[in-house]
C-alpha cells in the first residue's frame, strides 16, 4: 500500500467519500454479476451474487448513515487513493466467467472483502487524522467479519465430488 | 427523456435498464463503467449525449447507457456519427465498437474520420477477435494465432497498427487504456471528449470466451515510456514504431480546425424541387 504524503486519508469526509464508494461499487459489481450470471443461466452464482449485493447494500445504509449531513468531496474517479485500478472490493472482472460454480464465487468474493479489509487497516494504521484512524479501525472489524463469514460459508460447502459446471453448447466450438 | 436536469448524475444514473448479454469476464464491462463514469464526472446532460455504435459484441453498448444511442449497420457507425454531428453540432458524441467493425468493415471510415477531424470520440473495444461470430481472426490479430477453423495457420499476415494508422491520417488525439483499469479509461476518456476534434481511444479489452488467454494482458500492459502526450508527429511515429501495442496512456495530441459544416440553409425546398421538374 502506498504510504506517500499525498496518498494519505486526512480527514473525516474524504474517507466517508472513500468508504461510501467502495461500498456502492461493490453492491453494483456483484448486482452486474448476478445479472451476467442470470443472462448466461448460471442461476445459482446469480443467487449468491444477488445475495452479496443485498448484503452489501445494508453495509453501503450503515456507512451512508456515518455521512449524513455531512459534505463530502467530489473526487474524480482515478483520484481516489486505493492502490487497486477499481475500488478495493470491486472483484476484477477478469476473474470470473459464466461456468464458475459456486467455490470459485465465493473464493472471488473472499478476495475481495479482504482487499476491503486491507483497505481500512490501512487507513487506520496511516491516517495523521485520530478520528479516521478511530472510524478505519471500526470499519476493519467489520469487514473482518464479512472475511470471516465468507471463510466459514467456504468451510461449510458441501461441493467435494460435484462436477464442474459443463456447457453442452460451448460458444467456443466452431462450425 | 427530461429536457432539464436539475440532479446532479452518478455515473449509475447513466445506466440503462437493459442488462448486457455480454459474457461474464468480459473487458466491455469496463468500458461501459468508465463511459458512464466520464459522463457523470463531465456533468453532461444525457439528452446532450449520442452513442453510436456499428454491429458486434461491443457495439451493443448503446443500449446500455442512458443517452441517445444509435446500433446501426456493421462498420458504418462513424459515417452515421460524422451525419449526426454534421447535423446537431451541439451534441456530444460518442462512437463505439471493436476491432473487426472499426478497422477491418470500417477501416475506410476510418481513415476518413481521422482526416475531417470532426469533433467525436472514437472508442475501439480491441480484443483482437470477432466475438458475435463465434471467433474469427480480426485485424488485430496477431499473424500466429491459430485458434480458429477458418485461419488454422494463423492469419499469417502482419497485424493493423491502429495507432500507426490514425497518425498517419491526420487523427488529432491518440490514446490506448486498458479494461483492467476503467477509472484509467474514463480518464482518458474525459480528455478525449474535451478535446476539440476527432479523439480515438483503443482500449484492450479482452474476450474471456475465445481469447482466454487475454487474461494475462494485466501482467504485460504498462504506462507509454512517456508520461506526457507528444504534439509532434515525427515524435508519436516514433514512440509508435518503438511500442510493443500493450502501453497504456495518452500518446499522441494537437490542435488543428476542427470540420464541422456550414449548417445554414443556402436555398429554398422550392427551388430545389424546381430543379427536378422536366
Amino acid at each position: 500500500m502506498n504510504t506517500e504524503p499525498s496518498q494519505l486519508i486526512t480527514s473525516v469526509p474524504e474517507f466517508l467519500a472513500h468508504a461510501i464508494l467502495l461500498e456502492r461499487e461493490s453492491v453494483e459489481r456483484y448486482e452486474e454479476l448476478a445479472d451476467s450470471m442470470e443472462t448466461h443461466n448460471n442461476l445459482e452464482v446469480a443467487q449468491l451474487f444477488r445475495k452479496l449485493a443485498h448484503f452489501g447494500e445494508l453495509h453501503a445504509h450503515e456507512v451512508e448513515h456515518h455521512a449524513e449531513g455531512m459534505e463530502l468531496p467530489e473526487i474524480p474517479p482515478w483520484d481516489f487513493k486505493w492502490s487497486t485500478p477499481e475500488s478495493p472490493e470491486s472483484g476484477a472482472m477478469e476473474e470470473v466467467h459464466y461456468l464458475m460454480g459456486t467455490r470459485e464465487a465465493l473464493e472471488f468474493a473472499l478476495h475481495n472483502e479482504t482487499r476491503g479489509r486491507d483497505f481500512y487497516a490501512h487507513v487506520a494504521e496511516t491516517s495523521p487524522d485520530p478520528e479516521v484512524r478511530r472510524m478505519a479501525a471500526e470499519f476493519t472489524a467489520e469487514e473482518t467479519e464479512h472475511v470471516n463469514i465468507l471463510k466459514s460459508w467456504l468451510l461449510n460447502l458441501t461441493d467435494a465430488g460435484e462436477e464442474p459446471l459443463e456447457d453442452l453448447d460451448p460458444p467456443n466450438v466452431t462450425e | 427523456m427530461s429536457s432539464s436536469q436539475t440532479v446532479e448524475l452518478k455515473p449509475k444514473d447513466y445506466k440503462s435498464d437493459i442488462k448486457p448479454v455480454w459474457c461474464p469476464g468480459c473487458g466491455h464491462f469496463a468500458v461501459l463503467s468508465a463511459v458512464t463514469k466520464a459522463l457523470a464526472h463531465l456533468g453532461l446532460p444525457r439528452e446532450e449525449v449520442a452513442l453510436v455504435s456499428g454491429i458486434g459484441c461491443s457495439s451493443r453498448i448503446p443500449a446500455y447507457v442512458s443517452v441517445y444511442g444509435f446500433h446501426g449497420i456493421h462498420g458504418r457507425a462513424l459515417a452515421a456519427a460524422q451525419g449526426l454531428k454534421a447535423a446537431r453540432p451541439d451534441l456530444t458524441v460518442i462512437v463505439a465498437g471493436g476491432d473487426g467493425d472499426g478497422f477491418s468493415i470500417g477501416g475506410n471510415h476510418f481513415i476518413h474520420a481521422c482526416r475531417r477531424n470532426m469533433d467525436l470520440t472514437y472508442i475501439v473495444m480491441d480484443n483482437e477477435v470477432y466475438g458475435m461470430t463465434k471467433g474469427q481472426a480480426s485485424p488485430t490479430t496477431a499473424p500466429d494465432w491459430a485458434k480458429s477453423k477458418l485461419t488454422p495457420h494463423g492469419p499469417g499476415v502482419p497485424s493493423f497498427n491502429p495507432a500507426a494508422i490514425a497518425l498517419a491520417s491526420g487523427a488529432t488525439f491518440i490514446a490506448r487504456g486498458f479494461s483492467g483499469d476503467p477509472n484509467g479509461i474514463a480518464r482518458l476518456l474525459v480528455e478525449a471528449i474535451e478535446h476539440p476534434g476527432f479523439s480515438f481511444l483503443q482500449v484492450l479489452s479482452p474476450c474471456t470466451t475465445f481469447r482466454p488467454e487475454q487474461k494475462e494482458w494485466k501482467k504485460v500492459v504498462h504506462p507509454f515510456a512517456e508520461q506526457e502526450p507528444t504534439a509532434n508527429p515525427v515524435e508519436a511515429a516514433q514512440r509508435i514504431q518503438a511500442d510493443d501495442g500493450m502501453s497504456t496512456g495518452m500518446l499522441y495530441r494537437t490542435l488543428v480546425p476542427v470540420w464541422q459544416p456550414d449548417n445554414v440553409a443556402t436555398t429554398q425546398v422550392e427551388a430545389l424541387e424546381g430543379g427536378f421538374q422536366v
